[in-house]
Parts: C-alpha cells; structure tokens; sequence
C-alpha cells in the first residue's frame, strides 16, 4: 500500500513535468489507406515533441466533405481548431480571405522552407506576399495508368500525345471489342475536368492553361478551347459509357477487372492499384499526360497553417516545423500516395519506380508544376459549376452549348479578379 | 389566478422557445440571403436580391426546380394509390398470419436509411454489372434493359422509384390504421350487406371516409419528397452533369463546396416557400375540423 502511494506521488510529478501539450487538428484522412498515412503523420510528431497531446477531430462527423462543413461552421462562430488540412491554391485562398489564418513569414525564415521546396508550390501557398500555410506533399494529376501485360501483348507504347492516345485506343478497340479502351468515372464530376486538362495542355501549351483558369481568355470566342472540347468529344467512343455512376476508385477498378485499359487519374491511384494486388512497373505503367508540348505535371498539395487566435499557438508551431521535415513527410507521403514537398529527399524513398523518376524530374524541373483542379487557380465558385460543365458535356457532347455555358461561368463568378494572385512561373 | 398562469407557462415556455428558434432561424436565413455572404467569413452587408437574381439565371436552378415537381407529383400520387390497395388488400384477406408477414415485408425498406438503401439501388442499378440487367438478360428479355441513373433523361424517375419502394410500408400502415376506426367498419358492413362491390366500397365509403389520414400521408410524402437530397447525394451525386440535382443538393452545393452561403440561403428560402405552398391546405383543413 505504502509502495503504491509512493507510485502515485511519482506519477503525478511526473506527469506535472511533461504536461501534455494540446493540439486541435482537422484533417480528412480517416478512411482506407489514408488513416495509416495521417498516424504515419502524428508518429513522427511524437516521436520529436512527445508531450504534445493530438486531439483529432473533435466534432463527430469530420471526415471528407463533412469535414469543411463542420470546419465552416466553427471557423465562422469564432472557435477555430489550432490547424487544418486545406488544399492549396483557391482553398486556401478562400480561408486566408476570410481572414482566419495567421502568415507564415518568420517560421519559413526559420525553416528556410522557401529554399527547400519549388517555386511552383511555394507560390500556391503564398498569398498577397505571404506564406500562410506548411505543405507536406503534392499530388500529381494528369497521370495515365495503364495495363501493363495487355500493352506488352498487343505490343504497344504508352501515349505521350492525343494523336498516340487515340491510335492506342482505336488499336485496343480492334483487338478487344468488348472493351471501353478509356476507363473513366464522373460521378464526382471533377474526374472529367481531369481528362479535358490534359487536352487543354497539349492544344493550348502550359501558359495558356494557366491564361484560361485565370480567367484572362475569351472562351467564346477562342479556338484553343474549342478544339479542345472537339477532341475531347472524339474520346467519348472509346470511354466507358456509364461513367456517372462511378467514383475514382471504381474508375481504376475497371483496368483493374479488363473492363478498361487505361484511366487518367492523380497519384492517389498508385495506392488504390497496389490495394488491389497490383504492382506497379509488373501489372501496370504509369506516364504523365501529354508529354507534348511540354512534359507539365498538374499539382495540388495539402497543407497545415496556424488559426488566428488558436487555443495552443506553441504547440501549433512546433507541429507545423514537424510538418516541414523529411521525418514526417518521407514516411506520410509515402504511405498516402503523393510526391515529397521538399526537393532534397532522396526519391529512392519512394517504393514504386513510378513516383521515383516523378519526384526526380521535379527535382531537376521544379518549374514545370503548375497548379491542378483540386488546387485549383480559379476561385472554388467557379470550379465547382465548371466540373458539372464538363461532367454534363462527356454524357450530352454539344460544343457550343458548354462553350457558352462556361464562358457564363467565368463572367459570373468573376474569375478573372479573384484569380489574378495565382503567378506562374 | 397565479396557479392557472404557472400551469400555463408549462406548455407556453418551450411552445415560445419552439417557436422563437424556429421563426428566428428562419428570418436569419432570409437575411442571409439579401446579404453579400460568399466566402468562408460572413458578410452580412445588404445586397438586396442580386443572388435571387443570380439564381433565376441560372439553368441549373430551373432544372432543379423542375426535378422537384417532378419528384412531388410522381413520387406521392403512384405511392399514395398503390398503398391504398395494399392496405385494402390485406385489411380483406382472411388469412392473417399472411397479412402479418407482408406488412411486415413492405415495412422493412421504411427501417432503413436512405444511404443503406441508395447504395443497395445504386449496386442493383449498375447498367453493366447491375442485378437487374443481369436478370434481364438471364431470362431473354433484353429490350427492358436500362441504362437508369446513367441517362440524363430518365436518371430522375430511377431516383423517384427508389422513394416509392421505401416509403410504401409506412403509407400502408397510416392507412390502415386509418380503416379501423368502428364507424367506418360499421358502415362497411351494412354496405356489404346491401350488396355493394369491393371496389365501390373502396371508392365511395372508405376514401372518403379517410380524409383525415390520406392528408396526413400525403403531407408526410410532399414534405419528404420536396427535402429529398440523400438519395440523390448517394446515388448519382446530381449527376450526369446536373441532370438529377435538386434544390437541396444545389444548397448543399453552393453553401458548402462553392462556399456562395447568400445563393444557399436564397435556395432554402425556396424550399421554404414550395413546402409552406405544401403545407397551407393541410392545415386549413386541420382547423377547420377543430373550430367547425
């Protein structure tokens, strides 16, 4: 009895010295693999402050979309959590005007996180002249998987232009009739805003993709946006036709089960491939898409920033210079699917050769990223109406319709002034 | 006088909390929507009706609102006929072990939610892996085959016979509680013995008779087909393009993705107004029994 009360004593000093720190954080990543990947994230912050206490959450009902809802409500009464996870680009835009995030300007010094990550990235979590938020990784968008051993039977190259995609797709066709070549998923919509970017890149080149989604061209007049629209329309043959009643992950699915050969999709899906018994460089390939006229990867990062007035402050700094180092993000990233923020981790980190020669060429072309959907350079009004544009187009292809219909939606949602802090390069 | 006030203020009190919250929360939203809010901080500064404005230009609006009406008129008429022959149907039948077993059948889709059910009828919708498809071909009769919610043009009505299916067990149920009042069983036994059919006793002396519960169902119905946003969110998510949105999934939308909080607003302040269009007869008729 006497040796436990003398147990108890010690306990309490103890615990009176290491004190828990608290840390109120909002993320998405519950579901599937993501939820390794967010305690990948909170391992590494244990392991260098061991005192600082994660609270996750803390609402019921905080995951994915739920997620900004319950977020909007709390940032709004004026009880905003220590940290969140937002999206670069028009995401964060729409916090930082809100006026709910505090600028980064004296930790990035400290960091010299500017230095350490590319240009491209830095500027879409830079707003006004400011830093406002730590990213951890970037998603690559416009990246076409492909089924590996039925390439290699019907002797194929991956395509690397819209010309190659639809000589590969018209061959697939022939050889497999029962097949939709182009596995494709809408019911989320933005899935075929994804595709049309690819062609976007190719037809208008990587300046004009980026004049476009400032709102600094006249759609209904413009013969770039035209074509495009044309060309996309000349896929919808050989997609798969009941693609509004399927996700992203049931998008990849179809390679998976020879329904489709190939679907364009983010950096995520290499996890979703894998989840299935797929390996990659065996069972399926991966390039970006197009490689003409320039080889440009479509980004988008999540990242951590500070609330104004946070419950905990200190606690949020030293999780943000966690978020910072390679011991977060090699392990997180590599568990959640994206690229490494930082440019001086090793790329052999990676498992897969496919996120290996990404990470390198970002490394050695870091100005060659330019923001994606989900970043997104246009206001989020505007890209939310836009995806259902396209979504709608890919079931009823009537081109002078939707050129109408987005053009609309520029004017409408004043792209062209709430775009203008996006720069590139 | 004081113990008659106290006794009042038991039901007055939560009746004025009720009711102040209520209207309260719903003359803010209005406010909402005549102010400049868009973006994640408010922003209450007048802007009269720019975004009603913005919303009546809009073709989505339009095709929202026209898949309300239709989710009004064919999601409540069908339910509210089939059920009253099902419930005709079992309330004849001698057999009332049988009667029990089918209730208990149809009511099962009302115990589940809309999101177990949705995902269920999206699987069983698949145009190309789908059960029903499959079925169709198994037996030969491929020409029924369909492409459901993947053709914009028939998506709605898919959608709308998943809420019939599941709010056809309940609507028995109000029904035939609604038979079994004395009077009524009175009448329909000298009816039966002055030699009427079935059928015109159905017709002409018990739908009469059941007023009363057939309006309750039917508000039950209108309201829950005018609020209808989980089978669409699950099912097609408004797809393909806009073509299955309604105006709840449009709010949903436009509060929280598109974060246009004043269009929100705007949005529910017309649900609010198609539901009180709804709602107006039900309670005229409701007063009029109690003051006549």
């Amino acid at each position: 009895m006497k040796r436990f009360a003398v147990l108890l004593v010690l306990g309490l000093l103890l615990a009176g010295l290491v004190s828990a720190r608290e840390l109120i954080i909002f993320h998405w990543w519950t579901a599937g693999g993501e939820r390794e990947a967010a305690d990948a994230m909170f391992k590494a912050l244990h392991e260098i402050f061991p005192d600082i206490e994660v609270i996750e959450n803390p609402v019921a009902g905080g995951g994915g979309v739920s997620h900004r809802v319950v977020l909007q409500s709390r940032l709004a009464a004026g009880i905003p959590p220590d940290t969140w996870q937002t999206l670069g680009g028009a995401e964060l835009k729409s916090y930082v005007d809100g006026g709910y995030l505090v600028p980064l300007d004296d930790l990035y010094k400290q960091l010299g996180y500017y230095s350490v990550i590319p240009k491209p990235l830095a500027n879409a979590v830079t707003i006004g002249g400011h830093p406002y938020t730590v990213p951890l990784n970037m998603h690559i968008q416009n990246i076409l998987y492909y089924n590996k051993k039925l390439f290699d039977e019907l002797g194929l190259e991956p395509p690397k232009s819209y010309d190659e995609l639809i000589d590969v797709l018209k061959k697939i066709k022939a050889a497999k009739p029962n097949m939709s070549p182009l596995g494709i998923g809408t019911k989320e919509k933005w899935e075929a805003a994804f595709v049309f970017d690819s062609i976007l890149l190719e037809v208008g080149g990587p300046e004009y993709y980026v004049k476009l989604y400032k709102g600094l061209i006249d759609v209904k007049n413009d013969p770039v946006f035209k074509e495009a629209l044309e060309k996309l329309k000349a896929l919808i043959p050989y997609m798969y036709p009941y693609h509004s009643s399927l996700t992203w992950d049931e998008s990849c699915g179809l390679v998976v089960s020879g329904d489709s050969a190939m679907v364009l999709m983010g950096t995520w899906a290499i996890g979703y491939f894998k989840s299935r018994g797929w390996e990659p460089g065996v069972d399926f390939g991966a390039v970006t898409f197009p490689q003409v006229p320039e080889r440009i990867l479509l980004f988008h990062p999540d990242t951590y920033g500070l609330a104004k007035n946070a419950p905990h402050p200190d606690a949020c700094r030293d999780w943000l210079m966690v978020v910072a180092s390679p011991k977060l993000q090699i392990p997180t990233d590599v568990i959640q699917g994206g690229l490494f923020a930082r440019l001086d981790i090793d790329p052999k980190n990676f498992p897969d050769p496919i996120r290996q020669e990404l990470q390198e060429y970002v490394r050695t072309h870091p100005d060659k990223l330019i923001l994606d959907q989900h970043g997104s350079i246009a206001p989020f009004s505007f890209t939310q109406a836009y995806w259902d544009a396209i979504a709608a187009f890919l079931v009823e292809p009537d081109v002078n319709k939707t050129i109408n219909n987005v053009s609309m939606l520029f004017t409408i949602y004043n792209v062209k002034e709430e775009a203008a802090w996006y720069q590139w390069p | 006088m004081l113990m008659a006030l106290k006794d009042w203020s038991i039901f007055l009190i939560p009746l004025l909390i009720t009711v102040g919250l209520l209207y309260g929360m719903l003359f803010w939203t209005f406010y909402v929507s005549v102010s400049n809010w868009y973006g994640t901080a408010p922003n209450y500064q007048f802007a009269g009706f720019k975004w009603y404005k913005l919303m009546f230009s809009m073709d989505r609006f339009w095709t929202d609102f026209e898949n309300n009406l239709k989710w009004l008129l064919i999601g409540v008429l069908p339910t509210l006929f089939v059920a009253l022959l099902i419930a005709y149907l079992l309330e004849l039948s001698n057999r009332k072990k049988l009667e029990f077993y089918i209730r208990t059948l149809i009511l099962y889709p009302s115990a589940m939610s809309f999101i177990v059910t949705g995902t269920i009828w999206s699987w069983m919708y698949q145009p190309d892996r789908g059960v029903i498809n499959t079925i169709l071909d198994g037996i030969g009769l491929d020409v029924f085959k369909s492409r459901f919610t993947t053709d914009p043009k028939t998506a709605t009505y898919w959608l709308i016979v998943i809420f019939i299916w599941q709010f056809l067990g309940l609507a028995v149920i109000i029904l035939q509680s609604s038979f079994r009042s004395s009077e009524l069983q009175e009448i329909i036994e000298s009816a039966l013995v002055d030699g009427a059919s079935r059928m015109r006793i159905l017709f002409q002396i018990i739908v009469p008779n059941i007023r009363g519960g057939m309006l309750i169902l039917a508000s039950l119905l209108l309201i829950s087909a005018l609020k209808v946003f989980d089978i669409v969110y699950i099912v097609t998510f408004g797809g393909p393009g806009y073509s299955t949105d309604v105006l709840a999934f449009f709010m949903f939308i436009a509060t929280f993705q598109q974060h246009l909080v004043a269009l929100g607003a705007g949005l529910s302040i017309i649900i609010f107004l198609m539901a009180f269009v709804i709602v107006v007869p039900y309670t005229i008729y409701a007063f009029r029994r109690w003051f006549a």
